[in-house]
């Protein structure tokens, strides 16, 4: 054997070494196509950077987007912790109002009815607390639907029905909040300078409304517990307007997150709301006598205004014996 | 209760006056989230998917009809285009 075929043989061996080594690696690259390894992969990418997100070539930046774990938990929020927290909330209320109505019963007026009434509510206050009611009811319903409605309506009324009943619970809910928004701006500005609290109000908390016994703490205008309401229905007004103008305008002020935790704090005080106007409705209709006449009419019974509203009753009449002797509250047929 | 009456009609004006604005400030979404290169076909997107080839297309619903929830079929059109608007 010549030494340059001793040479051709070293490098030979050398060069089958080196493919050999390397074979095995090229033949597992080639073998380690597993779907189950790929997913863990991606669910250590998800983990890793929250979301899937590429490139994309059309003007919808939000469909560059392809994955987003988060969405999960707001489904979860919004499918079960949602449904669990309106359920407490407004089924636990209602049955707290009934044990309150059987067991206080109906806040009587005190020697009944006088046969004489004063104003409590102008024809414009009137309307634009109508102007909210209605629409309030529309989106209360509306809404109630998007979290409830798969659950509670679905099974009874069909997947057809539903789903035209939604589409236009959906539409209607939409534009049903600009009268109520309106409505309640106007309310703000009509009320706003006799819902600020005073030492009178604490007297009035502290004495539980006269909700409890027979006791009627003082209150002007509006008592404790009104302004209460007022208070908690503009801040409420605020959070719905604010959460549900990212809904309204999907993907114009944020993105996919910031609409899931828009539209969880959207139900959260929607659901809130809800309950609190139940409250309003239940005091303002079954729970007192001579209550809805305000909303109603306008004009409420003289012995209710001095039984629930004395200092503002006394207000009242005193404007009235200096402008006018003899008016300020009328004669009517007592009911 | 002329208030409250008031009120409903004014509800449904405000509402009505809303649906304009909303309208007037969105594109549609076959507009806004395409190209001209890759235009989703409004046309189609008003569901003609279901129908058979050749069959009537949807008439897309007018202001009015979205509005007042007026759902109908006109044109005797079939029950999907209803179902899918």
């Amino acid at each position: 054997m010549t030494m340059a075929t001793r040479s051709w043989l070293v490098l030979a061996a050398i060069a089958f070494v080196i493919f050999a080594a390397a074979a095995p690696a090229v033949a597992q690259q080639a073998n380690s196509v597993d779907p189950n390894a790929a997913a863990v992969k991606e669910q250590q990418l998800l983990q890793q950077f929250h979301r899937i997100q590429g490139l994309g070539s059309i003007p919808d930046t939000k469909s560059y987007v392809i994955e987003q774990p988060m969405g999960r938990v707001w489904r979860l929020l919004h499918e079960v912790y949602l449904h669990w927290f309106g359920t407490i909330l407004i089924l636990g209320l209602i049955a707290l109002l009934l044990a309150f109505y059987f067991i206080r019963g109906v806040i009587r007026i005190e020697g009944g009815r006088s046969g004489r009434t004063i104003l409590r509510f102008t024809s414009v206050e009137r309307f634009t607390h109508w102007m909210c009611a209605v629409s309030f009811v529309i989106l209360g319903l509306t809404g109630l639907n998007i979290t409830f409605g798969k659950d509670l309506l679905l099974p009874l009324i069909g997947p057809d029905a539903f789903s035209r009943w939604s589409i236009m619970a959906k539409y209607a809910h939409d534009y049903s909040s600009f009268p109520f928004l309106i409505g309640v701006l106007v309310l703000f500005l009509l009320w706003v300078r006799g819902n600020f609290f005073t030492a009178v109000d604490i007297e009035w908390f502290k004495e539980g409304g006269g909700m409890i016994g027979h006791k009627h703490p003082p209150a002007g205008k509006f008592n404790g517990g009104q302004k209460a309401l007022f208070w908690l229905i503009v801040l409420g007004t605020v959070g719905v307007t604010s959460s549900g103008l990212f809904l309204l305008f999907p993907f114009y002020f944020t993105n996919i997150l910031g609409m899931q935790i828009a539209q969880v704090i959207h139900a959260l005080i929607a659901i809130c709301f809800i309950a609190l106007i139940i409250a309003h409705i239940y005091i303002g209709t079954l729970g007192m006598e001579g209550g809805f006449d305000a909303m109603s009419d306008g004009e409420v019974d003289l012995n209710w205004a001095k039984q629930h509203h004395p200092l503002w009753v006394e207000q009242e009449l005193g404007q009235a014996r200096t402008t006018a002797p003899a008016a300020g509250a009328k004669a009517t047929t007592p009911a | 209760m002329r208030p409250f009456l008031a009120a409903c009609v004014a509800t449904v004006v405000v509402g009505a006056v809303g649906y304009f604005i909303l309208n007037s400030i969105q594109e549609p979404a076959g507009l806004a989230f395409a190209t001209d290169g890759a235009r989703t076909n409004p046309s189609w997107s008003w569901r003609t998917a279901g129908t058979r080839p050749g069959a009537p297309q949807c008439e897309p619903r007018r202001v009015w009809q979205w509005f007042f929830v007026d759902l109908r079929r006109p044109n005797a059109e079939p029950r999907i285009c209803s179902d899918s608007q």
